[in-house]
């Protein structure tokens, strides 16, 4: 008797260790890669964000939106909405819808007609796409009702209720535009009487005619007049619309409510004015910007003895000067951009087409030392040949 | 023996004090933990004034169509609420942006100890466990001691009315409530400025809010912990007093009145010292009566004096 409990007892144990560990195997499974939805409220569990598959590699720290280590299924382990702060990837103005229409919500008014297209287009001088669609890591892009819940009465009151998140997507904006606060001067008309005709101003925003160079006078005595080069700035130096235009709203143009005598209603204080500028110029350097007279535009060859030809008057400033303002100046060394060079590189773009004799040589065989910005040394090889006056190539 | 009596009725009166101020205790009804309350965003209220006209409607007040309610010249002046209208919104300037607003809703903030109660000598209101501070017009003698002791002047009177005026204060919606509805004016909220839930979690949602968004909101729970805490409760981007919102201390308001109500008359001290001293200067002036006599009719007797 006492012979077969030794041998079961040992027997279960170790059956029982077998089932456990599977138990756990199962449990710490990562969501990442099998799963296609991702519960954002525990108790609420009809309510389901779907998240694309590969959310995971989209280079957004797990830990922006999940609180834990290991994020489950059933227990995903959200923060609260994050909103803007949340990485973003969105389409272009262009690929989002015309019109949208929103219906379904209210008893008493029709759906609401919202052209999208106008406020994306305009959105891109304010917050953008995520000033709206909030929530979004990738495409597709959520529907309010994914998140926002359509019960007022609600265990979780922590995000607004669908009305509410509607609602305040537009108030919020509307509000300081017109004034108006009642529900069927802008958006609602009540149910049984005629919509609003669709207009091609509804639909699309009338193209903007966008400032080249701007001019003002000022009142500092050292240099008067401010010239500056918006066109530079956007599409010489590639700078975003939002990186200065960040505040920006429908109002600063479409000023409907005209309450001040002055005509401005926005009385900057002197920092305000300068914040634009001084954001990335240097603070201290008046000059750079008041002068006597007008300022020449930008032209890199003039400032820094470097002309920029075909491909680098493509790049952004920042791609070769990084983000640091202000700018760092760089030495004429291509090895500080282009760190990969080597045997095969196509060496067309330098405007000078290799012989196929020079195509498969090493590059310190000319530029020696792979010091390119001193003339290549034809002497290694060559005891008659020099550069500029004979080339190993083609023009 | 007189005095032996005496000393009876002052221990009975004594016990009696003690009965009493135990019993007074144990009144003060304990609040749950679930108890409910609103958290009043000032930067989502847009004011509409549709919460003014739910909030008439569902308490069978007059009110003309929800479409006159959009008409913001109304808010040209600072408003109080009066025997028509428990709750008013008002427009302040913002100074950030003065395209922008800041409306404001005020209504009862139903203290968690609140003055009105403590104050009121017949006991028409109460404090609910569920948070609600509510008015009982039955017992209500209209001396209006709750209009003088609530700390944000919330309570107001039918003067109009000469037969049966009411004193009327927001009463938390307890009837939709108790129907399971929840406050007209939370419900009728176009964009939820008015959340509805538990206290204990507004509290949390509310410091959450102003931690995460540090740029819109001040760093101020307004009911937090004003006057004890209130189950109402503000978060804003603008500070509370350009708001018109009274800046009061943390203790709760009955605390002051009651220590010193509760303090002096515990035990029937007063009127117990004020016995004994009586006593104590009818037994000095009766012996100085029987000295005076005892002298006049010469040391006959020094024993009675004695006694």
């Amino acid at each position: 008797m006492k012979k077969i409990f030794l041998i079961i007892v040992p027997f279960l144990m170790i059956s029982l260790v077998i089932a456990s560990g599977s138990l756990f195997g199962t449990k710490i499974q990562l969501p990442v890669e099998k799963e296609k939805t991702v519960r954002q409220d525990k108790k609420n569990p009809k309510q389901k964000i779907r998240m694309p598959e590969d959310h995971s590699k989209q280079g957004i720290k797990c830990t922006t939106c999940h609180e834990g280590e290991y994020p489950t299924k059933n227990d995903p382990m959200l923060r609260a909405c994050l909103r803007e702060s949340v990485l973003s990837e969105f389409n272009y103005v262009g690929e989002g819808p015309g019109e949208i229409l929103i219906d379904g919500m209210s008893q008493n008014y029709g759906g609401v007609r919202f052209s999208h297209k106008v406020h994306a287009q305009m959105s891109a001088m304010s917050t953008g796409c995520t000033g709206c669609h909030h929530y979004n890591t990738s495409v597709p892009i959520l529907k309010c009702a994914d998140c926002h819940n359509k019960d007022r009465m609600r265990e979780d009151v922590s995000i607004p209720d669908l009305k509410a998140a509607f609602h305040r997507q537009c108030m919020n904006c509307h509000k300081q535009w017109s004034g108006e606060n009642g529900c069927n001067t802008q958006c609602h008309v009540r149910k049984g009487e005629s919509k609003p005709q669709k207009t091609d101003k509804l639909l699309s925003h009338p193209p903007l005619t966008e400032p080249g160079k701007m001019q003002w006078e000022t009142n500092y005595e050292q240099g008067r007049i401010v010239t500056f080069f918006h066109d530079e700035h956007n599409k010489l130096f590639k700078i975003d619309c939002k990186t200065c235009h960040k505040q920006d709203n429908c109002v600063k143009c479409h000023d409907k409510t005209k309450q001040t005598e002055s005509g401005s209603k926005y009385k900057k204080s002197l920092s305000e004015h300068h914040k634009p500028c001084i954001s990335c110029h240097n603070e201290n350097n008046c000059q750079k910007c008041h002068r006597d007279g007008e300022i020449s535009p930008f032209n890199h060859g003039k400032s820094t003895g470097w002309t920029l030809k075909s491909y680098h008057s493509k790049l952004a400033c920042a791609k070769c000067h990084g983000n640091q303002m202000p700018y760092k100046k760089l030495d004429r060394n291509c090895t500080n951009c282009h760190k990969n060079f080597r045997t095969g590189f196509n060496h067309r773009v330098t405007g000078l087409v290799l012989s196929d004799t020079h195509k498969d040589m090493d590059c310190k065989s000319c530029h020696a030392n792979q010091d390119f910005s001193k003339p290549p040394v034809c002497s290694e090889c060559h005891d008659d040949k020099s550069y500029p006056s004979s080339r190993p190539g083609k023009k | 023996m007189k005095r032996r009596d005496f000393f009876k009725t002052a221990a009975a009166g004594v016990s009696i004090a003690a009965l009493g101020s135990g019993k007074a205790a144990g009144s003060d009804k304990k609040l749950s933990e679930d108890r409910v309350g609103v958290l009043v965003d000032t930067n989502a209220c847009v004011g509409c004034r549709h919460c003014e006209w739910a909030c008439k409607t569902a308490h069978q007040l007059p009110a003309s169509d929800l479409e006159n309610f959009n008409d913001s010249s109304v808010f040209s002046e600072y408003r109080r609420m009066d025997a028509g209208s428990l709750t008013v919104v008002n427009e302040f300037e913002n100074e950030e942006n003065k395209l922008l607003p800041v409306h404001v809703k005020i209504q009862c903030m139903h203290c968690e100890r609140p003055a009105c109660v403590s104050a009121c000598i017949v006991g028409a209101f109460e404090k609910r466990e569920d948070g609600a501070v509510v008015w009982d017009s039955g017992k209500c003698i209209g001396c209006r001691y709750c209009m003088v002791a609530c700390p944000f002047q919330i309570p107001t009177y039918d003067y109009d009315k000469a037969i049966q005026p009411m004193i009327r204060k927001c009463d938390f919606c307890v009837e939709r409530r108790d129907n399971g509805m929840l406050p007209a004016c939370v419900d009728i909220c176009p964009n939820e400025a008015l959340i509805f839930g538990k206290r204990e979690e507004l509290v949390r949602i509310a410091r959450q809010k102003v931690k995460r968004k540090s740029d819109a909101y001040i760093n101020h729970i307004y009911g937090e912990s004003e006057v004890g805490g209130t189950s109402w409760m503000y978060i804003s981007g603008n500070d509370f007093g350009k708001l018109r919102m009274p800046p009061l201390a943390l203790n709760p308001a009955p605390g002051i009145s009651e220590s010193i109500q509760h303090g002096i008359f515990a035990y029937f001290v007063p009127p117990v010292t004020l016995y004994a001293l009586l006593g104590v200067m009818m037994w000095v002036t009766k012996r100085r009566k029987d000295e005076i006599n005892n002298n006049g009719n010469g040391n006959q007797d020094g024993k009675e004096g004695g006694k």
